[in-house]
């Protein structure tokens, strides 16, 4: 064993056996760089780059009926921020991001529990438990707004078969309608994702700790409650900023499904940054707009790579 | 081999693929929204095929997607050479820097002997020639005689009163029907089926360059759209292509579309001969007398990049192309719409046309949709649409739907250049 291998300094980590006392040559430095410099031009093209100019544009006023962008200050955040409609957008928002990721998780969770139980045909149907996360989103948008068309949809026909309604019931035309559309679909698609991460967190539970709580009287909610969450917490921390970054990023199903209506009740603020950029046209308030939304999306994001951070130290 | 050596071969290998891709560039690129259409892609084709001034590639794109991908084309120089464009989106579209003035590519002369009287006007903005008009017509209603018969509708209604009883009747004989296809969802269309039903009702969306939405014309059309979904003579989540389905399903009595609609009835009924029951009416009015009303409609077809603006180019050689009797007749006859140039009016095979004869003749008296030609139209026709649809949701009354929609309209406007 080379010296290297030894324990490292204060923390009693081992280090790899190949690993060269006074790091890296100089050439071999400069190679990695080399190769390092792709990725970094890619980054600063592709995502720093029109960060730079969307932070810039959004002080300027900038139409298309305009030739050129003309400075105007904090105006833009002015408007926004004293906009009743605007600041609807970020409740909606809200309601949309809390409601898709509780939900999300909480069927998640129950779902890889259920399918963590051995049972014949357990195989299979966590195969087919995958179909909603690799089927588009906007086929299933489609196949949702199917089920809630007032005209041709699933769910009338079932409710008017039933006798449970008189005549066919307009779902994606109500504000509270719209919202649970978009939330179910979302859901929908996001279940096999999180009950993934839970069957991986799940795998290496201790199932003698599970069969000694059962002996000691533990009913499901304790054995849930007082076990699994807490074995899962590190995995749940992960999953809720992942499903908030998700769900704050969201624009295809919602697009597809209700355009942001009706009126706005699922106006989202990627569905307003989409309207105001390519519909009105307006890309200074368009990309004001989303320089506020990525700030919504920094705390999450931050927490997730604190968290990843952590992991790896 | 070095990792210096590596890294210029796979750069080499990067700008081959490059060039080889530019190398099979057509004379003419086609933007058009008609190619991307089943019912429109055989004629299209047909067109390119028989060109013989250079090969032409068609683009096909959505029709919702044609003027963002312009838009978007125009900031990385990618624009075709020829485009199909809305002759309602004209003035957004005409904001492309290289869009050519057609004024600077062909006669003056020449192109108003080749039109039909007004049309060369649905494609100039602000005195330029920024595109040449192709098909026209209006958007105007269309009833369905099939269902009409049903309800035992005998008589085309003629006035609001007269349309409302037909509603009646259609809602109370055929179940689970849309008596009338008004649009309810999607901002686009429902600013144009508003419009119509302001006008009808005597008042104006935009007066002077002022908006007038709350005026007692306006507010009484908007609360007669609001009482039509509450009695279920029309229903919410209708867009212009849900009403078309049911037209051709016979689920609906009446709708506004342009003349295309014929084309959809067929297709729609899965009926070759459907067409026989599509009829082209009046816009009802509110009393006898009054005159209907319906909206200026049409496609035109742009030039863009300067190199293509000389009469002999073969994107300027195409669009001549596209114009000409043997190219535009048939297109019209299978859309059931109207040429736009005075040789194709002129021609029998359309004059014997009874249903686009029969069109014109019920096209009451056209007008420009203002909202479209306004600089922020987009923004103008999203605040209508949600206030309307609010109205229309029961959110607001129509009172309170006017008196917002005016006061955001009024910002707006003080907010536009």
């Amino acid at each position: 064993m080379t010296d290297a291998a030894q324990i490292s300094a204060g923390e009693g980590r081992k280090i790899s056996p190949r690993a060269r006392r006074g790091g890296l040559k100089a050439g071999e430095s400069r190679f990695g760089l080399l190769l390092l410099l792709p990725a970094v031009a890619a980054f600063c093209l592709v995502v720093l780059k029109p960060f730079i100019e969307a932070l810039a544009l959004s002080f300027y006023r900038f139409t298309i009926e305009m030739s050129e962008p003309r400075w105007t200050g904090l105006d833009n955040y002015r408007r926004i921020l004293t906009d009743e409609l605007m600041l609807g957008s970020f409740v909606t928002t809200a309601i949309f991001v809390s409601a898709a990721t509780f939900f999300s998780i909480a069927l998640g969770l129950a779902w890889a529990i259920l399918l963590n139980q051995p049972f014949r045909g357990r195989d299979t149907l966590r195969g087919l438990s995958l179909l909603p996360w690799v089927m588009p989103a906007v086929v299933a948008s489609f196949l949702w707004g199917w089920i809630f068309n007032s005209r041709y949809g699933l769910l009338n026909a079932a409710a008017l078969e039933l006798g449970m309604i008189d005549f066919p019931v307009a779902w994606l035309s109500t504000s509270a309608g719209a919202m649970t559309a978009v939330v179910v679909t979302k859901v929908w698609l996001s279940i096999p994702l999180f009950m993934s991460f839970f069957l991986a967190g799940l795998a290496s539970m201790d199932r003698e700790q599970l069969e000694a709580a059962r002996v000691d009287g533990a009913g499901n909610f304790r054995v849930i409650k007082d076990h699994i969450l807490p074995h899962l917490r590190p995995v749940m921390l992960v999953t809720v900023v992942l499903g908030m970054i998700g769900n704050l990023q969201h624009f295809d199903t919602i697009w597809a499904l209700t355009g942001g209506g009706p009126v706005r009740a699922t106006s989202v603020l990627s569905v307003e940054v989409y309207r105001r950029a390519f519909e009105q046209w307006d890309l200074g308030m368009a990309a004001t707009l989303g320089v506020l939304w990525l700030f919504t999306i920094m705390p999450p994001a931050y927490f997730y790579l604190r968290q990843l951070m952590k992991g790896a130290e | 081999m070095s990792h210096y050596r590596k890294i210029a071969m796979g750069c080499a290998a990067a700008l081959a693929i490059g060039s080889a891709t530019h190398a099979i560039a057509q004379d003419v690129e086609f933007m058009t929204w008609t190619y991307a259409e089943s019912s429109g892609e055989a004629m299209i084709q047909g067109m390119i095929d028989s060109f013989e001034g250079g090969s032409v590639e068609p683009q096909g794109y959505a029709w919702g997607e044609m003027t963002r991908n312009a838009l978007l084309r125009a900031r990385t120089n990618s624009l075709p050479d020829v485009m199909q464009v809305q002759a309602r989106l004209l003035p957004t579209v005409a904001n492309i820097e290289q869009m050519v003035d057609l004024n600077t590519v062909f006669d003056r002369e020449m192109l108003e002997a080749m039109f039909a009287p007004g049309f060369l006007a649905y494609g100039e903005v602000d005195g330029r020639q920024m595109a040449l008009p192709w098909i026209g017509g209006t958007i105007g209603m269309v009833a369905n005689e099939n269902v009409l018969e049903t309800a035992g509708i005998s008589e085309i209604p003629t006035t609001v009163e007269e349309f409302r009883e037909a509603l009646v009747l259609i809602r109370d004989t055929i179940p689970n029907s849309v008596p009338y296809g008004l649009a309810t969802t999607n901002n686009n269309s429902i600013v144009l089926d508003y419009l119509i039903w302001v006008w009808t009702h005597g008042g104006d969306v935009i007066v002077d360059g002022e908006p007038m939405v709350n005026s007692a014309e306006s507010i009484a059309a908007l609360q007669f759209m609001v009482d039509l979904v509450a009695e279920r003579l029309a229903a919410p989540e209708i867009d212009r292509p849900d009403a078309r389905r049911l037209f051709g399903q016979e689920a609906m009595g009446f709708y506004f579309d342009a003349p295309s609609a014929r084309r959809f009835a067929i297709e729609f009924s899965g009926d070759e001969d459907y067409a026989q029951y599509v009829q082209p009416m009046m816009t009802p009015v509110m009393a006898e007398g009054d005159e209907p009303v319906s909206i200026q409609w049409g496609h035109v077809i742009a030039m863009l990049n300067s190199e293509n603006a000389d009469a002999e180019s073969a994107a300027a050689q195409f669009m001549l192309h596209l114009l000409s009797d043997d190219q535009l007749l048939p297109y019209t006859a299978n859309g059931g719409t109207i040429p736009s140039t005075a040789s194709g009016q002129a021609d029998e095979g359309f004059q014997s046309d009874e249903y686009r004869a029969a069109w014109a003749a019920n096209s009451g008296t056209p007008r420009r949709n203002t909202i479209a030609s306004l600089s922020n139209g987009a923004l103008v026709a999203d605040i209508i649409g949600e206030e309307v649809q609010a109205a229309i949701l029961g959110q607001k009354s129509a009172e309170e739907a006017a008196n917002d929609m005016q006061a955001r309209l009024i910002e707006a406007m003080a907010n536009a250049e």
